[in-house]
């Protein structure tokens, strides 16, 4: 504008010169009036400014610095200066041209799909934001799961984001060997060519675990025969000897691993098995075990026979150390004591049963049990025949089968087979891994039958012992397609990586109950250039004439699952179905996730199957091994938060203090307390381990509540190739497993240990285990309960000088029951998913800088070697009167009018003054620029936009997922309605599988948490302090005798 | 009658006296100070970029954590503020109290508090995880509201309290130098230096009521001073007492945290004195024996009410029946620290008992290790105090432990050189010992005064 100004201006003055210049030969041709005919000075001097209104002449004539002139300069100059110093680089946005409708930025959308790893799978709800996936919880819908999560399911949202992830398919270059590893891409089309080539030449295997969708399995099934190939199934950790026990006990139809109805039972015996913890289906069993821990005449009772130290034995009533190699003497004693001794049930007399039992009397003095305890133990089973249950464990060892055997036969004999044994309901699908599929796969690569191997949803390589030859054979193999989401152990052997979509990309079904169909919706595009593995199957299938009618018609992988559903769920379930169309039910069942076709089946309990008593003699086969072994046993188990290590590269997963052992980013011998004194053993010292001819380096942690004699070491860790997260933390543990034709020892290992001269930290999140005799969680036995329901609580008398703080609308609260806490520490990750909480690393964890917000206290009660343990989830406990609130100096941490303690990160300035004075110390502080290497690309994705990512030298904490009270506010205020109970869930409540955590408005009298807060059973962690924290714990109720913790309570103290 | 032992030795004039303390600011030092000053300095350069890689990557490179959330920043910063205490003591409630031989140390001493003052005053800010934003702990109009500070915390007390008390000793020892500078403005026979001095000096004339004047001020200013003595160091310890953590809330930690400032201060100024007659003999002369006697005498004294205030935290935790308070306190004793426990108590509460001993506490020697041994004691009481009550709170669960990393030793020790630099420079820029007050102790012109001979 300026320079148009000044044009004009310019041109108005050459206009006057020329006029003057007219003027200086005589007067002008054209005049405006008399005056310029004349020339008049005045009226040249008004000529000379012809525009009267125009600031610049007036201005310009004064000379020096005018207005305009300074405005200019001073544009200029500071466009120089902000030329030169660009401050922030341009970052261009661009809208959407066509918004998609159902996005609504700012608002979440929830999609039911449903997770599944390998033999088990959950229902569960993919909250998108803005198009991508955020956050995985629970499907309440679901049967399997009912909304629980665990730790593992709720953190696979991050592998979706794992930077590690294969992008395109890609070639590897071998060599003659096969010995190098370099790769390069390759597109699809390329890819396919030459594996169509190659399937045509026959002898084509597929080797998967189990898998849990009818569709894939359908499709798999379709490609093998269409290539006259064969489908391998094999998995680590498998449940083989279940089913085969349950085969030899029950017949061929009944050889599935049963679901176990805890809920039903009141007695419940566990023999090895971890069924709170490290079980697949520990979900579903936590949440049924909770439902019959209500305290009251009801109450189960749960007892434990088990050689490490477990969830499920830290929350039994009464616990037995026993070696791993006794669980079956342990079965078969008790059905001893049972039949032959007190002469109960039909068997009684029975002589084949006599005589198989025989060689088991006094099998509880021969391990040293409490003979008296024992007899007791044996005359409550039977007192509660048809309401107890007994589990036995499951992982492979010398006697698998055999104790199997033990326990279905101890489960027939007290009436339990139909009622607290599921048989019907269990999956179909699950738990499908073969020993002799593996055997037979090594066999066939060997001898060059097999020539052709797709490997999916496995990684043999990493899970299997250099014994079993399987890297020689693949080597073997004519060619290998891997079609892991990364490149892995298994996919360095592959010719080709063909990557898989992730699941929360793909589409895909699941049964995980028996008659529960569950559909798997894609919640994103895929991020990368890969390929469902149903597609691969799909397109290279069509090359062969032999492919099935409903492989060729499919167009995809979509279509095929839809065509699946309609022809072999909805037509065959159309009384279930009703009469809506396959179109609506296909929409409904995406809307619900879940088809349900076994409701009844579920709520009614079967009919006893009939034991086989030939199935005894499998049973036999243990008394020929010495009851006591003379060296070490080791016992290779999974752990909750890595199980087969299919995850390891979550680093959430990683950063998961094991429920247990409190330790992460690692695995560890554990040794018993008595052993490592024996042995001289410090924590952390490094052992040598020999299985056999396999030897491996571990640090040595000393466990309390462990059997002497067994050492365990998890499997999971030492992962070499799933990425920077994983490689290289911990050893592989499955290179120790006793390989054998196809099947792999986990228990009963003899092992020699050796002792080093080096030590490794391990990162330890808890340093110290007793509660020093102060009230933090209190314990009482069931008698003691029902005599007085608020026992051993003691109650300090408060007043306050002051007048409390008012809370006119609503007062948020937690309580949260320790009862049915098994310490699973689901919530621990559901709350770093939902509150964008980064990891640290293990420097740092073992530095005390672990920044999850809920921390699981574990606390060890009794003697060392016989230890048992409490949990209680350590959160901000949101005090009414809070310390922290009055010492930040800046009011960063301040009281909400609603009883939140808010954290206000952009006015924190950082002095640590509030964590130091939390006396629960669950403040968490920035010590770094956490933001910056968690949240890299594409692991910013999976950042929950309602929670404020926090930057350095800021304090965090727990917020009572103040986001999602505010939002259930705004939309209760749209809907014109008042707040309800249930309306907000905090995300660990969300994710709790035994419903132990409830939240909501103390305020209204009506809701559970209001109700639950002032039970009896009741209290709140360091009351004498007056700080009036919001969170109250419930008493743990003991259905024994005695607490362990009673003989270590000092007197006097209640503090 | 008995003659005292005279304030300054050496039989001194007028003259002389100006003489000597000028010549220290006139001369060019010899090489034995440009040592010092450059090996201070590389510490101090050290410090400074021990501290910017602090800033830069984030407190996470010190060794605090979560439960231990305060560490060396804290435990350092109380130590450098105890240790001012002294030089207040001695300038202000010395001088009210009329006592003489405060003369000749009351300026170095207070030169010690500016510095340490000036130390201690970083590591509060540098401790903080956005030190850039640190100024949010002042109290002024903003537009956030206007949002004011929290005037409940400790630390708003705290940042009032030291603030105070750096402005007031800094105008005090100001004040006190003008006539000082006055005369080595007088003396200057550079243009530069008269300038400068000339502008220090304020315009000094030494009239009478340029003297009337500044005997005023400088009397309100010690009495001004001197309550700071009692109230900075109880106003820091506030940021223990306040808090509900078992091992601080203890109402004993105001009168115990004074009597240890002044014991560490008292300490460090004669560490400091021993090396500044070293480097500079002529100063022997006015900071005798004496004088260094006198101040050991105080440390004994303190030393003994730290060591009764050890005893009384312990009866307390005893008698309160309190279990929290009383497992720190055995914690502190059998505890993982409990070898910085006994440290402490061996250094502030044995060691100096050696001071009964008048040959101890006159051999220069002897005093200086005893003096050093007094300032890790207070570094440690601090640290126990800080540590040890932090790391094993109320919930066993989330006990810890706090390990120093080189950013912890770094700055500590760096610390050292910023305030050994400050110092060294002072010696040399400014009259290390009060001209004007030293001459009026002499006992010239007295009958009989054996400085007139």
């Amino acid at each position: 504008m300026e320079s148009n100004l000044r044009d004009s201006g310019q041109k108005s003055d050459q206009q006057t010169g020329q006029t003057e210049s007219v003027e200086a030969s005589g007067s002008p041709k054209y005049w405006l009036s008399l005056e310029q005919w004349r020339q008049d000075p005045e009226f040249k001097k008004m000529a000379e400014k012809e525009f009267l209104s125009s600031p610049l002449q007036n201005e310009e004539g004064q000379g020096g610095w005018a207005r305009r002139e300074f405005l200019k300069l001073m544009g200029a100059s500071l466009a120089l200066t902000s030329f030169g110093c660009v401050r922030r680089p341009a970052q261009k946005i661009v809208p959407y041209v066509n918004a998609p409708h159902e996005i609504t930025p700012g608002l979440a959308n929830y999609y039911a799909s449903s997770w599944s790893d390998g033999n088990t799978g959950y229902g569960i709800v993919v909250t998108t934001r803005e198009g991508r996936p955020i956050k995985i919880e629970g499907n309440p819908e679901h049967p399997a799961n009912r909304g629980g999560m665990s730790a593992r399911a709720t953190a696979h949202i991050l592998s979706l984001y794992d930077p590690d992830r294969l992008t395109a398919p890609r070639r590897h270059l071998f060599n003659e060997g096969r010995t190098n590893f370099e790769s390069v891409s390759i597109s699809w089309a390329d890819m396919d060519q030459e594996v169509v080539e190659q399937l045509q030449k026959g002898g084509v295997a597929v080797l998967t675990s189990s898998l849990l969708s009818p569709s894939t399995q359908a499709l798999v099934d379709d490609f093998s025969q269409a290539f006259g190939g064969r489908h391998y199934r094999w998995e680590p950790l498998s449940q083989e000897p279940v089913r085969a026990a349950a085969e030899a006990c029950y017949g061929g139809a009944s050889a599935v691993v049963p679901d176990y109805r805890l809920d039903r039972a009141r007695l419940i015996l566990s023999v090895g098995s971890d069924f709170l913890g490290s079980d697949p289906k520990a979900v579903s069993l936590s949440r049924q075990w909770a439902e019959g821990r209500k305290p009251g005449p009801e109450m189960s009772k749960v007892v434990v026979f088990e050689s490490l130290m477990t969830l499920t034995g830290m929350n039994a009533d009464e616990r037995y150390r026993v070696k791993s190699s006794q669980y079956l003497h342990i079965l078969m004693g008790l059905l001893h004591q049972i039949i032959v001794v007190q002469e109960r049930s039909r068997y009684a007399g029975n002589a084949q049963v006599i005589r198989a039992l025989q060689a088991y009397a006094g099998v509880a003095r021969s391990l040293g049990l409490d003979t008296a305890k024992w007899a007791e133990l044996a005359s409550d089973l039977w007192a509660n025949r048809g309401r107890s249950l007994v589990m036995a464990s499951s992982a492979e060892g010398p006697d698998t089968q055999a104790i199997q055997v033990a326990a279905n036969f101890l489960n027939s004999v007290l009436e339990n087979d139909g009622k607290t044994i599921d048989y019907r309901n269990a999956s179909p699908r699950a738990f499908q891994g073969s020993a002799r599929d593996l055997k037979d796969l090594i066999t066939g690569l060997e001898d060059g039958s097999v020539k052709t191997v797709i490997i999916h949803r496995s990684n043999p390589v990493f899970s299997l012992p250099s014994s079993a030859g399987l890297v020689e054979a693949l080597r073997k193999a004519e060619l290998v397609v891997y079609t892991g989401d990364r490149v892995e152990e298994t996919g360095r052997l592959a010719h080709f990586m063909a990557p898989d979509h992730h699941s929360l990309e793909n589409w895909g079904d699941g049964e995980f109950v028996a008659g529960v169909y569950s559909v798997q919706q894609p919640t994103i595009r895929p991020l990368y250039e890969t390929r469902a593995f149903e597609d691969s199957l799909l397109n290279w299938s069509k090359a062969s004439d032999r492919a099935s009618l409903r492989l060729r018609q499919a167009d995809s992988w979509y279509d095929f699952l839809r065509q699946y559903w309609r022809s072999e769920i909805y037509n065959r379930h159309r009384s279930v179905v009703g009469d809506a169309d396959f179109e609506s039910f296909w929409i409904s069942l995406l809307q619900k996730g879940v088809f349900d076709t076994s409701r009844l089946a579920r709520e009614t309990e079967a009919p006893a199957r009939n034991f086989n008593l030939n199935a005894l003699q499998l049973a036999g086969r243990g008394q020929e091994r010495s009851t006591d072994s003379d060296g070490f046993e080791l016992v290779l188990y999974p752990t909750v938060g890595l199980a087969d290590g299919s995850l390891a590269n979550v680093s959430w997963l990683q950063e998961f203090p094991d429920p247990v052992t409190k330790i992460c980013w690692d695995n560890y011998l554990s040794v018993s307390v008595k052993d490592a004194a024996d042995l001289k053993l410090r924590q952390g010292q490094v052992v040598q381990l020999r299985v056999g001819d396999q030897g491996l380096e571990v640090p040595v942690h000393i466990q309390p509540g462990q059997v002497d004699g067994v050492v365990g070491l998890a499997v999971g860790y030492g992962r070499s190739h799933a990425g920077k997260v994983a490689d290289g933390v911990g050893v592989n543990a499955y290179s120790l497993l006793a390989y054998k034709e196809g099947r792999c020892q986990y228990l009963a290992l003899p092992v020699q240990i050796e002792k080093l001269g080096k030590q490794s930290a391990l990162a330890v999140t808890q340093g110290h285990h007793s509660m020093e005799g102060r009230q933090i969680v209190v314990e009482a036995t069931l008698a003691q309960f029902n005599k007085k329901p608020d026992a051993n609580i003691y109650r300090h008398k408060i007043f306050s000088l002051w007048s409390e703080h008012k809370y006119p609308r609503h007062k948020w609260g937690m309580v949260v029951d320790l009862n049915t806490c098994t310490g699973c520490s689901a919530c621990v990750i559901a709350c770093q998913s939902e509150n964008n909480v980064p990891v640290v690393g293990k420097r740092y964890v073992m530095q005390g800088r672990i920044m999850q917000w809920i921390r699981l206290d574990r606390y060890y009660v009794g003697e060392p070697e016989d230890a048992t343990a409490v949990f209680m989830p350590m959160l901000c406990q949101h005090c009414d009167n809070a310390p922290c609130e009055t010492v930040c100096p800046v009011l960063a941490t301040v009281q909400s009018d609603e009883g939140t303690n808010d954290m206000i990160y952009n006015r924190c300035v950082g002095t640590r003054y509030c964590a130091n004075n939390c006396p629960y110390k669950v403040r968490r502080f920035n010590w770094f620029n956490y933001a910056k290497d968690n949240f890299k690309a594409p692991l910013n994705q999976a950042l929950n936009p309602d929670v404020t990512v926090r930057s350095r030298g800021v304090m965090e904490k727990c917020t009572f997922c103040i986001h999602r009270i505010k939002g259930a506010q705004q939309q209760a205020r749209t809907e014109n309605r008042t707040l309800k109970d249930g309306d907000v869930k905090s995300a660990c409540q969300q994710a709790c599988p035994t419903g132990a955590i409830v939240f909501g408005d103390l305020n209204d009298k009506e809701s559970a948490v209001a109700k639950l807060f002032h039970e009896p059973r009741s209290y709140a962690v360091l009351e004498e302090f007056n700080i009036r924290p919001a969170v109250h714990y419930q008493t743990k109720i003991r259905n024994t005798d005695k607490l362990k913790g009673d003989s270590n309570k000092k007197e006097g103290q209640h503090a | 009658m008995i003659k005292r032992t005279p304030l300054v030795l050496g039989k001194k004039t007028y003259q002389d006296v100006t003489n000597d303390i000028c010549s220290l600011v006139e001369k060019v030092p010899g090489p034995k100070f440009f040592a010092s000053l450059i090996s201070v300095k590389a510490l101090f350069v050290f410090y400074l970029i021990v501290m910017g890689m602090i800033v830069a990557r984030g407190m996470g490179l010190m060794g605090v954590n979560n439960p231990v959330n305060w560490g060396t920043d804290i435990i350092t910063f109380v130590f450098w503020i105890g240790i001012g205490h002294a030089g207040t003591l001695i300038s202000a409630v010395l001088f009210l109290f009329r006592q003489k031989w405060r003369t000749s140390i009351a300026r170095t001493a207070e030169a010690m508090t500016v510095f340490a003052v000036m130390t201690a005053g970083l590591f509060p800010i540098l401790h903080t995880g956005r030190p850039w934003l640190a100024f949010w702990l002042l109290p002024y109009p903003n537009q956030r509201g206007p949002l004011w500070v929290n005037f409940r915390s400790p630390l708003v007390w705290d940042v009032f309290a030291v603030s105070t008390y750096a402005t007031v000793s800094l105008v005090f020892w100001y004040i006190g130098m003008i006539p000082d500078l006055a005369t080595l403005r007088d003396r200057a026979k550079n243009k530069w230096r008269k300038r400068i001095y000339g502008a220090l000096s304020l315009g000094w004339r030494g009239t009478g009521r340029n003297w009337n004047h500044y005997e005023m001020v400088y009397m309100l200013l010690a009495a001004l001073s001197t309550p700071l003595v009692l109230s900075v160091h109880s106003i820091v310890s506030f940021d223990f007492a306040v808090s509900i953590i078992p091992g601080w809330h203890t109402t004993i930690f105001p009168p115990y945290f004074v009597a240890g400032a002044i014991f560490s201060g008292f300490a460090m100024v004669v560490t400091l004195m021993v090396i500044v007659r070293a480097l500079v003999p002529e100063f022997k002369n006015y900071v005798t024996i004496g004088h260094m006697e006198a101040m050991n005498k105080i440390i004994m004294a303190t030393g003994l009410m730290v060591g009764y205030a050890y005893g009384s935290e312990k009866f307390v935790a005893w008698y309160s029946g309190a279990p929290y308070e009383q497992y720190v306190f055995m914690n502190r004793a059998i505890g993982p620290y409990a070898w910085s426990y006994w440290l402490m108590v061996v250094c502030n509460v044995v060691i100096p008992q050696l001071f009964w001993l008048k040959s101890v506490r006159t051999s220069i020697p002897l005093m200086f290790v005893i003096s050093i041994f007094v300032n890790i004691g207070m570094w440690f009481e601090r640290y126990v105090i800080v540590v040890t009550s932090l790391h094993r709170d109320f919930l066993p669960s989330s006990w810890g432990m706090f390990h120093m990393t080189f950013f912890d030793f770094g700055a500590l020790i760096g610390s050292f050189g910023m305030f050994l630099f400050l110092f060294l420079l002072y010696i040399r820029t400014l009259p290390a010992i009060s001209i004007s007050e030293v001459k009026p102790v002499l006992n010239v012109g007295h009958e009989g005064g054996e400085n007139n001979a």
